[in-house]
């Protein structure tokens, strides 16, 4: 199969998914408890205000029409309405993903540039006391919680020291990057313990293969047969682990969000859940579907570019 | 430098602490916030970070003083209600302007007025239907009314009637009113309070801005507000909202935890405010002869609702939640702060004697199981559930928990699946029959869900909503007091105040016992 055909006949296994996806999220917001209703006016409506809410929001319409509208609302490109923000959803989103997706891919070259380098040292040094420290330190990392590390963080190096702003986001490039950096921080020291622990693991496989031992018989110098032949072997696996850490970090980073007061989507997803805001909560699962999908298959992509048996199966 | 501020004593410190102090014009504010508005326009406005905005943005026909009681001028200069109680004439100030320079017109206030009372429009509609028609003639306008109406007078000094530009919604970019009134939201806004909206990056932050055209004056004799603009930031979570202070980011942040005041109190760059509120933390209980699932409900039973009160120590938990910065309520249906509030002392004061003779009476058996309804992730409700469970333990019952989140636990209310839960409520008016519509009066909604149904407290409610005469209707509603902490619907909890942390040189900022945000008399000591 060329790199081609391999690439659309992934494109495709997406649309299946993106189906599903869209049926179960519909039914999913419906069968929480609560509806928009209650949750915009909990306090303070009448059983008579509350009816027309619903009524308004097309909330007593049968199901099946309700989904056939939302089926129609995708299919045009136009999700409907916060009922929360009184935005459309669309626009909200696009206004909320550029935080959550700079926090993530910032917090990802962070984790690579930690995590890649001390692998190798790691995996070098096994069972050295170099490996047992670096494996010590991720340790501790990966069984703190996030939130207390983010306010640690923000305690000492910004509201003591004053070397950062206090959470925030900015509104030029070089602010997000000052103002994302300690989030950012926070969420690598986590994902690279993962990845290193992974990296460090592969790499000890590899270094002993039979082909690495070729690579060093016929004399190639040794950082050649380290980038070659075990760096990007080792990687493999690396990658696709790599790509489950951006599809989580881009939906997923709602407690950095809430504690470095990131506007991102994680946090707005939060808000739309505890507003049972359906189409902002559909809007977002979808979002994230396509999202994640496309990471995915650049992961694969690159699987496909690092080792050539997978666009033959 | 804590202060807590009582009511009737905000008016007087503020204005007799300027002359100590220089006042100083200019600058700017910024806020830290829990969460952000959304749309910020006087009808459609519904959430409490919407609400307590509004009137910087716009302002109203008349106000209230620093009190939330005492009626004064607002757009209006004068008012008058007619001595048969159906119709309220109001003469508009004179060369008042709306933010872009365009005079407040009669018309504007009759565009705003019809607007507010539309049930098609504005979800707080209710509050102003005895409104049959409002009509112009020069600068004077009368609100004609179906029926008398006791609380008519302050429902003109509420957000919800607050006056907006006929002309900006006619030309405001949109189809239906709500589309316009989120384009001007935007783009071209028009206010008519002392700011103005600059900008907003929602979740993030937002601008206001100074109102140059704005008709009240400050203590130096010059148009309000004293500082330039402020400056929003939405940072939800507690402990940064309080770092971003103490790292002098930000000149203030509200919400502060209860656990965190006396920390910041002894903080001399920081001067924590306890603004008196109407917030009320309390639990229905439901009163319904059986559970949703058809079994027996013990606390249909008066006797076990009060013993559940008697047996719930409400300084403990005052103590234990609040830190001691509140106290229990003095009236089970609203804050000691709303008007016509009775002080009927500590109500069901902790006694656990009493609380075991009520509950042999209506014969309980010992191990009870009652089941609470916290909110999930409330570090207040997992408190005040353990408190709980310790307390009735005490006169054998068995208390369990369910956690569940906002909108679960509204649907259980309203459909009565619960035994008891956890609620809070804060006015939104300044008027009582909000509040006792909502917690007493069962047409409304079923009092709070408890299925509550008194007719004599009904009766009274629906006279009180249409007696003029002050005393008369004073008495009524001491009344209904009288029953509803007769026949405990409620757990009755406690009051707790707005807990704001200012930089100390942010001086004249108040949140009303409401909630609303006033920044107009808000400066800065430089």
């Amino acid at each position: 199969m060329s790199p081609i055909t391999y690439f659309f006949s992934r494109l495709l296994q997406i649309i299946p998914t993106f189906l599903i996806v869209m049926v179960i999220i519909f039914l999913l917001v419906r069968a929480l408890p609560g509806d928009p209703a209650i949750a915009m006016a909990d306090a303070k409506a009448t059983a008579e205000q509350l009816e027309q809410i619903r009524q308004r929001l097309g909330l007593n319409e049968p199901l099946w029409v309700q989904f056939l509208y939302f089926v129609r609302n995708v299919f045009t490109g136009n999700l409907g309405d916060s009922i929360l923000l009184k935005a459309p959803v669309i626009q909200v989103i696009l206004e909320r993903l550029p935080a959550s997706g700079f926090l993530a891919l910032y917090a990802v070259s962070f984790s690579l540039l930690i995590a890649g380098p001390l692998a190798f040292v790691a995996a070098l040094n096994r069972n050295g006391w170099l490996d047992i420290t670096v494996r010590a330190v991720f340790q501790i990392g990966l069984s703190t919680p996030v939130f207390y590390i983010g306010l640690l963080l923000l305690t000492f190096l910004a509201a003591q020291l004053r070397w950062f702003p206090v959470g925030g986001y900015g509104t030029t490039f070089w602010e997000h990057m000052y103002h994302l950096l300690l989030p950012a921080l926070t969420v690598a020291l986590y994902t690279s313990a993962i990845i290193m622990r992974n990296l460090r693991s592969s790499i000890i496989e590899v270094v002993d293969a039979e082909y690495v031992q070729f690579a060093r018989a016929k004399g190639l110098p040794e950082h050649l047969v380290l980038g070659r032949h075990v760096l990007r072997n080792a990687l493999i696996s690396t990658v696709t682990l790599l790509g489950l850490s951006i599809g989580n970090l881009m939906s997923g980073t709602l407690v950095t969000e809430t504690v470095f007061a990131v506007p991102g989507v994680g946090r707005l997803m939060l808000d739309a859940i505890f507003a049972r805001d359906y189409p902002l909560i559909q809007g977002l699962t979808l979002m994230f579907t396509i999202l994640v999908s496309m990471i995915f298959l650049l992961t694969d992509m690159i699987h496909a570019w690092l080792d050539p048996r997978m666009r033959v199966k | 430098m804590k202060k807590i501020l009582m009511a009737s004593v905000a008016a007087v410190a503020l204005t007799a602490s300027f002359p100590a102090m220089a006042l100083e014009r200019g600058g700017s504010l910024t806020f830290a916030r829990y969460d952000d508005s959304t749309l910020i326009d006087p009808i459609y406005a519904d959430r409490n970070p919407d609400i307590w905005m509004v009137t910087n943005l716009y302002d109203t026909l008349l106000r209230t003083e620093a009190d939330g009681k005492t009626i004064t001028s607002g757009l209006a200069s004068d008012y008058s209600v007619a001595a048969d109680g159906t119709s309220v004439t109001l003469t508009l100030r004179d060369g008042i302007m709306f933010s872009d320079g365009s005079p407040i017109e009669a018309k504007d206030v009759v565009f705003s007025l019809e607007r507010a009372s539309n049930p098609d429009l504005s979800p707080w509609a209710g509050l102003l239907a005895s409104i049959d028609s409002v009509s112009a003639d020069g600068n004077t306008v009368t609100i004609n009314l179906k029926n008398p109406d006791p609380t008519i007078v302050l429902m003109l000094a509420t957000f919800n009637t607050a006056i907006v530009s006929a002309d900006a919604f006619e030309a405001a970019a949109g189809e239906t009113d709500q589309e316009k009134a989120s384009a001007l939201s935007i783009d071209g806004f028009v206010g008519s309070g002392p700011f103005t909206m600059k900008s907003h990056q929602r979740g993030a932050q937002m601008q206001f801005a100074a109102n140059p055209h704005y008709w009240r004056e400050g203590e130096d004799g010059k148009p309000l507000p004293y500082i330039d603009g402020i400056n929003f930031l939405v940072i939800p979570d507690d402990a940064t909202r309080i770092l971003k202070l103490q790292a002098g980011e930000v000149d203030g942040a509200e919400f502060i935890p209860f656990a965190r005041v006396a920390e910041l109190d002894a903080d001399p760059a920081i001067n924590m405010e306890l603004f008196p509120s109407t917030r009320i933390i309390y639990s229905p209980i439901n009163t319904r002869a059986e559970r949703a699932d058809g079994s027996a409900n013990p606390m249909a039973d008066v006797r076990v609702r009060q013993a559940l009160n008697y047996a719930t120590n409400k300084e403990a938990l005052v103590q234990l939640v609040l830190h001691g910065a509140g106290k229990p309520v003095s009236s089970g249906l609203m804050a000691s702060t709303t008007q016509l509030a009775t002080d009927n002392g500590p109500i069901y004061k902790y006694d656990l004697e009493k609380a075991k003779a009520l509950l042999a009476d209506a014969g309980l058996t010992d191990g009870t199981e009652v089941t609470l309804t916290t909110l999930a992730g409330s570090a207040d409700d997992g408190i005040i559930f353990a408190a709980l469970q310790q307390m009735w333990s005490d006169v054998g019952v068995k208390l369990k928990v369910e956690q569940v989140d906002g909108p679960t636990r509204g649907a259980k209310n309203r459909s009565g699946e619960f035994d008891v839960h956890t609620y809070g409520w804060v006015n939104d008016v300044n008027d009582p029959a909000q509040v006792a519509g909502w917690l007493g009066y069962h047409p409304t909604a079923k009092a709070v869900g408890t299925g509550w149904n008194d007719d004599e407290f009904n009766s009274l409610y629906e006279a009180s909503n249409t007696e003029m005469d002050p005393a008369k209707r004073a008495e009524q509603y001491a009344r209904m007091q009288e029953i509803y902490n007769e026949a405990a619907p409620l757990l009755f909890m406690y009051e707790t105040p707005f807990a704001v942390a200012l930089s100390s040189s942010v001086q004249g900022y108040v949140q009303t016992p409401l909630g609303n945000n006033e920044f107009a008399s808000a400066w800065i000591d430089r």
